[in-house]
């Protein structure tokens, strides 16, 4: 028996809550139980089967919320074959223990550290340069792209199970995440153009100036590990006593 | 009713920041213009929202660590930027924005001690989830995932309005007595999202990003210095 594409569907659709009670004991344990749930309810008629199965999916899991669509499709890839009487009940399981902690480490390396902060970057520069159209279209295509994503993982894993891992391999996000760091970098360097050249349009050329040495200022401090919320605190002061001597100076002349 | 917004669009983001989508709608670079649309300065959440983004740009949770609230502390921030400027009747100026980070940045850090007190909250939920279903409920057990999201809620529609109105007594009433300090504080401004840039260059820990984050940064203001000088 396999599960109906409506039924698929709704899974997907709960694997968008897969952290609403991520717990320090069981983690995304009952967010995996939540999504899966629909499938165990088809493949499951039996009432006590069906717990046994929910059981299972209570156990343990943490892995990043995007590419666990893939460990969730894969999941019921192989529900439909223990209820079939294919495989043991325990296979479900050690599916998910084998691919939980690579696919967290793609995962985090890809979207957390590489997409989402570039969007992330573009949504600013593009907020700077153009306003509110750049911010709303950088958004729309991250979501385009990392909804295709997540479902196109979700697929991958229901269609073919422990080959998931093949699919993600064709995909080189390590190397998508390289390249995407190196072009963030490069849009935070153009967001620091940008704003000086604002200061100097507000304040004068001293202010371009004073945002060029602080970024400068804060790669060295943030290179040597100096907390954040400090560090931009000693930033403002230090901008507020350079404004007050360019305010002295000023009123000098 | 203000608050009241602020509430609604803090606890939201809350929730979307972990719980249900993660769609960078919480991020602050669409957060703060939100919470600016939703009070009716668009243009002050603008401002707010790129700085912001880029100084909490490694703002992540990788596994089991907890970064900064970046989203709490935007809302409140924004709240406090757009709510102030509006009391002084300037809208959302460099120095009122350093004044709302200077009070409300903290919150960011205070979020994540309140993540981690939910996280262990949630614990109960899951074994509740294991009770029910021990009673033969099962469709009972995974719904506790849904009340996973109430507590996030609550705390950030409590604290982003409550911080908020701490700082708009306080930002209007500072300006209003120093006038003179709004220059100094606008070159405070300068310095900190100068800083907000280099955090967001530090966040994405590429081997030649440095590099790549200066040469871009001396190349932009140099494009824009002669093209400014040429006009």
């Amino acid at each position: 028996m396999s599960v109906p594409p409506v039924t698929l569907r709704r899974v997907f659709w709960r694997c968008l809550f897969l952290q609403a009670a991520w717990n320090r004991r069981g983690m995304q344990n009952l967010g995996f139980a939540y999504a899966i749930d629909p499938a165990l309810r088809r493949l499951y008629a039996d009432p006590g089967k069906r717990s046994e199965a929910l059981r299972r999916h209570l156990a343990t899991f943490n892995c990043h919320p995007y590419t666990a669509a893939a460990i969730v499709g894969g999941a019921i890839h192989h529900e439909e074959r223990v209820a079939a009487g294919e495989e043991p009940a325990g296979a479900p399981l050690a599916y998910k223990q084998v691919l939980q902690g690579p696919l967290a480490a793609v995962g985090d390396g890809f979207f957390w550290a590489g997409l989402r902060p570039f969007f992330g970057v573009l949504a600013a520069v593009g907020t700077l340069l153009l306003g509110w159209p750049a911010l709303v279209a950088s958004l729309l295509v991250y979501n385009a792209l990392h909804f295709w994503l997540r479902w196109t993982f979700f697929r991958a894993g229901y269609r073919t199970g422990d080959e998931v891992v093949v699919r993600f391999a064709a995909l080189s996000l390590p190397s998508w995440a390289s390249r995407l760091r190196d072009g963030g970098a490069v849009l935070c360097g153009v967001a620091a153009g940008v704003m000086a050249l604002a200061a100097v349009g507000r304040l004068g050329p001293g202010a371009g100036a004073l945002v060029l040495l602080a970024a400068a200022a804060g790669i060295v401090a943030l290179g040597l590990r100096a907390r954040l919320l400090p560090t931009a605190y000693a930033a403002l002061g230090l901008g507020t006593v350079v404004g007050v001597m360019a305010q002295v100076f000023r009123g000098g002349k | 009713m203000d608050y009241l917004v602020v509430a609604v669009v803090a606890g939201l983001a809350a929730v979307e920041r972990k719980g249900f989508l993660q769609a960078m709608l919480s991020r602050p670079v669409a957060l703060a213009p939100i919470v600016g649309l939703a009070l009716g300065d668009l243009r002050g959440g603008l401002l707010l929202g790129p700085p912001l983004e880029l100084l909490w740009l490694g703002a992540v949770n990788m596994g089991a660590s907890l970064p900064p609230n970046e989203a709490l502390g935007t809302a409140a921030i924004a709240a406090a930027a757009v709510l102030s400027g509006q009391a002084l009747g300037t809208g959302v100026t460099p120095a009122v924005a350093a004044l709302a980070i200077l009070l409300a940045g903290m919150l960011a850090t205070l979020g994540r001690t309140t993540d981690r007190a939910i996280e262990e909250w949630n614990v109960r939920l899951a074994a509740r989830a294991e009770l029910l279903l021990d009673r033969g409920s099962p469709a009972a057990a995974v719904r506790e995932n849904l009340y996973g999201m109430v507590l996030p809620f609550a705390v950030s529609a409590l604290l982003a309005p409550a911080v908020a109105a701490v700082a708009v007594q306080i930002i209007p009433a500072v300006l209003r007595e120093f006038p003179t300090l709004n220059s100094p504080l606008g070159w405070g401004w300068t310095a900190l999202v100068g800083l907000a840039a280099a955090a967001g260059a530090r966040a994405f820990r590429s081997a030649r990003g440095i590099g790549l984050f200066a040469g871009a940064a001396a190349a932009t203001f140099a494009a824009g210095w002669l093209v400014g000088g040429s006009r």
